[in-house]
């Protein structure tokens, strides 16, 4: 595969990486094209690490971040943002909590004060843990709202036998509804640590500020006790699952989960790769397949989920008019085998490694954006990933997705679901969006 | 804000991204904008053509979009598939889009396929031939993806809104069309909407990234310069008014939640009081976090939702947007939901906002404006807005002037003349009957 970039170091060029006596990691860069910090601090603490009956406490827990601390009371982290014309979010996903500001570059120490403080004194008063269950549960409702979180949520809950991703990762309702602020505490003692943090800033400042500030702020908090967790081994699976979802929809939707390996493994990349070529653009296999010959879906994606654990090569797909979401995974499964016996062709590698390097470069202007990457990156992999990440998309062979496509994507090794009618539905087939008194269940 | 004490004080002056606009005229009368941007080595083009759904008829909704979605399934030069190859081999992408009043087909690439970029942005746009086999596939697709949106009790519940609030009003069609408008749409309509609208002189390009003005001038009059100019003409629609009385309307779904829509008609971006408006909606229902009185009161205060919202300026166009007050709740609360997004907006109409809530709305507009222009495509988005709402290209520098001469007697003012308590549309989607009583059939 031809490469479109020379240095393959461009990405983590000028990254200074510190690491605090307390363990915390510091990741910084700077980016003087806007007068923007951006600071983000990442928790390796996720779905992953809940038990059976704690489901959702590590989403719950970046909710109660924006509760108070003594000295940061209730609504006063939203206040601030908004006072100092920032922009604030989070969100919690399998392996990791993530929180992040953005603020001009003559006032992002705010950020810092607010992560350090609330990395150790956040408030867990009961009234208010009560009263932000009450808005967990309409989260975790509007979810199940959509036809696609829906089915997602049901379909990794079957394909995975044991391991934790098979949660939602806003949790099971009961799970949530009977949590308490006191477990919840707990919770939070045990993974927000500096030693088990990194805190990332990409912007215009000046490095050396940066990291004396960070030492001033967290240097003190003590090292904590993270227990080192023994990741659940997912079994081999053994023979196609198949489950249906009912509903009040009359499309009919699919989603299919293949077991695929962690980020760490080496056919990462492949699967990467094999993503890209068989749903990523109007050129791709699926696309032109199913979207354009056969017309027989709305889209098509295709996608390999990077995670710390072993992960899942996830497929969806929205079935159109007369066809039945038993002829599109056929066509799915067909396309498979094809690339299994016979590879991929040398345009179909060579578009999807440019389509990568291109993705890399003009995905990377925002300083959030760059936050996010080695944030991410740093969590699951290590920041080496970065550096030899282009390398090794390039190196990819056309060998190597059959391979790839052969082990992985293969019938004894992926769970189908399909959304299908529960004989209500909206979709009264005459009537006009905007609905009418006919519309209805 | 007693105890933090970390508020920094704004600074006397404002920190901003400065970039220098260039504007040129092609004899064709295209506009072309331009901004040098070498911080990353790519390039961001749009070009926009002004018109879209709300010059489509009534009887041919979706015309607009189908017209945009078909650009690039096929040219005088190329075919669908050779045009996905041609932008995909080099990892770039080029898109099209359509809505009521913008058709833009916009593109990134990294800075060596500039070129590429603008050739097949100017062949799409100029030689499309809408190939019949396309056609029918659009029409297929379209359909399906109605069906497939009316799964979501939010998106039904917008369309319901905006046809109870447009009145005759093209905005009160979902741009998309409805099904047996789209069936209608032929061959001829396609290529009609196209000669008449798809014209230099009714056309802006914009582009910003890693380029040199002086070379890349001479490139897009290589692609663009042959583009015919024609005389335009654009049909009347009626303009729609301010309701008078309570539209209601309850859609019966099986859900978890219901979504409810509260509003009327709204401003044009060009409305001399969009500032003012703009520091209202940051203290009633925008800001940052949960800040603003309806999020904090109903969301963090009641736990009534997730999702919780109201802004009149978000929406707000070439023609007039909506007020819109959302929230996502479930069923047992659509009273305590109702009467607190009424609540909120009554009160902002009756009492004047507090000196420090005032103050917070303007610093966060003033200090967050920054985050605007990041990105070359976040930039060449703005030009098209500087020039299509006459805000001139000296916007980065007068917005927090126009923030600053807001005073709270103005947030009172427009306040009680944009706002309305007593005639508005209420829509709510979820498991009630068409009477708004609650149904006990939902999922749990």
């Amino acid at each position: 595969m031809s490469s479109l970039v020379s240095s393959s170091t461009f990405a983590t060029e000028d990254i200074r990486r510190t690491v605090l006596d307390n363990g915390l990691v510091l990741l910084t860069k700077e980016m003087h094209t806007s007068p923007i910090v951006t600071s983000m601090i990442w928790y390796r603490v996720g779905s992953r690490n809940e038990e059976a009956g704690q489901t959702g406490k590590s989403h719950f827990l970046e909710h109660m971040l924006f509760k108070g601390t003594d000295r940061f009371k209730k609504g006063e982290i939203d206040l601030m943002t908004l006072k100092n014309g920032g922009a604030n979010n989070a969100f919690t996903s399998h392996d990791f909590t993530a929180y992040y500001f953005n603020f001009a570059s003559d006032r992002w120490q705010a950020a810092l004060d607010i992560e350090a403080d609330r990395m150790v004194n956040c408030v867990f008063d009961h009234d208010e843990f009560e009263a932000e269950k009450k808005v967990v549960i309409e989260e975790l409702k509007t979810s199940l709202d959509s036809p696609w979180g829906l089915l997602f949520q049901e379909l990794d809950a079957a394909a995975y036998k044991i391991h934790p991703y098979r949660n939602p990762i806003v949790g099971w309702l009961s799970d949530v509804e009977r949590a308490t602020a006191a477990e919840q505490q707990a919770y939070y003692r045990k993974y927000y640590q500096p030693n088990n943090a990194t805190l990332v800033l990409v912007g215009d400042f000046e490095t050396d500020r940066v990291v004396e500030e960070v030492r001033r702020r967290f240097g003190a908090i003590p090292t904590g006790q993270v227990q080192k967790q023994m990741p659940l081994i997912e079994p081999e699976q053994l023979g196609e699952k198949r489950i249906t979802v009912r509903w009040r929809s009359k499309v009919p939707r699919l989603g299919i989960a293949y077991h695929a390996p962690e980020i760490a493994h080496a056919d990462s990349y492949a699967l990467q790769v094999l993503g890209v070529i068989l749903a990523e653009g109007k050129a791709s296999r699926l696309y032109q397949r199913m979207v354009e010959k056969e017309q027989s879906v709305t889209f098509v994606t295709a996608e390999y989920g990077e995670s710390k654990d072993p992960t899942m090569f996830h497929v969806r797909s929205e079935a159109r008019g007369e066809h039945s979401a038993a002829e599109v995974e056929e066509a799915i499964f067909n396309e498979f085998e094809a690339i299994a016996a016979h590879g991929v062709t040398k345009s179909e590698l060579d578009r999807a490694g440019h389509q990568i390097e291109a993705h890399f470069i003009l995905s990377r202007e925002r300083t959030l954006d760059q936050a996010i990457l080695l944030g991410q990156i740093e969590t699951l992999y290590g920041l080496s990933y970065i550096d030899g990440y282009l390398q090794h998309v390039a190196a990819v062979t056309s060998d190597d997705i059959a391979r790839v496509c052969a082990e992985y994507l293969r019938e004894d090794n992926r769970t189908v679901a399909t959304l299908i009618s529960d004989g209500t539905g909206s979709a009264e087939d005459e009537d006009e969006p905007g609905g009418d008194d006919s519309e209805g269940a | 804000m007693s105890q933090g004490g970390m508020i920094v004080k704004a600074p006397e002056v404002r920190l901003r991204r400065t970039f220098d606009v260039h504007n040129r005229t092609l004899s064709n009368g295209l506009k072309i904008l331009l901004v040098e941007n070498p911080a990353n080595p790519s390039v961001s083009l749009t070009v926009s053509v002004l018109t879209g759904s709300r010059y489509e008829p009534e009887e041919k909704a979706g015309l607009a979009i189908m017209v945009s979605r078909l650009l690039d399934e096929g040219t005088k030069n190329r075919n669908s598939l050779e045009i996905a190859e041609a932008i995909e081999s080099v990892g770039g992408a080029i898109e099209t889009d359509g809505s009521f009043e913008r058709m833009v087909v916009s593109a990134s690439v990294l800075k060596k396929d500039v070129d590429l970029a603008l050739e097949l942005a100017a062949d799409i746009l100029i030689n499309p031939v809408f190939p019949p086999e396309y056609i029918e596939k659009e029409k297929a697709r379209t359909l399906s993806e109605i069906a497939s949106a009316k799964d979501r009790p939010q998106v039904v519940a917008g369309w319901a809104f905006n046809e109870l609030v447009y009145g005759d009003h093209p905005l009160r069609r979902p741009s998309h069309g409805y099904p047996e408008t789209v069936a209608k749409i032929t061959r001829e309509d396609l290529f009609g909407f196209h000669e008449q609208y798809f014209l230099p002189n009714n056309s802006l390009l914009s582009i910003v990234g890693d380029f040199k003005i002086s070379e890349v001038i001479p490139r897009i009059e290589r692609f663009f310069g042959g583009w015919q100019a024609k005389p335009l003409t654009f049909p009347a629609y009626p303009q729609p008014e301010r309701q008078t009385g309570r539209r209601t309307k309850y859609i019966t779904m099986t859900a978890q939640q219901l979504n409810i829509y509260l509003g009327h008609l709204g401003i044009t971006r060009t409305n001399p009081d969009y500032y003012a408006l703009q520091v209202l909606d940051t203290i009633l229902g925008g800001g940052a976090g949960f800040t603003a009185r309806i999020p904090q009161r109903l969301r963090d205060e009641m736990g009534l939702a997730y999702t919780t919202f109201a802004s009149i300026t978000m929406t707000a166009g070439l023609d007039p947007g909506r007020f819109i007050a959302f929230i996502g709740t479930s069923p047992e609360n659509m009273v305590l939901a109702t009467d607190g997004l009424l609540g909120e907006i009554r009160r902002i109409i009756d009492e004047p906002v507090t000196a420090e809530e005032f103050q917070d709305a303007k610093d966060y507009l003033t200090g967050s404006f920054v985050f605007a222009f990041e990105s070359s495509a976040q930039i060449a988005r703005f030009l098209v807005h500087a020039e299509v709402y006459q805000l001139g290209f000296d916007y980065v520098e007068k917005y927090p002037e126009y923030v600053e001469a807001v005073t709270i007697e103005n947030v009172t003012r427009v306040a009680k003349k944009y706002l309305d308590v007593e005639n508005y549309t209420l829509v709510v989607v979820g498991p009630v009957d068409e009477k708004g009583k609650l149904l006990n059939d939902g999922f749990d």
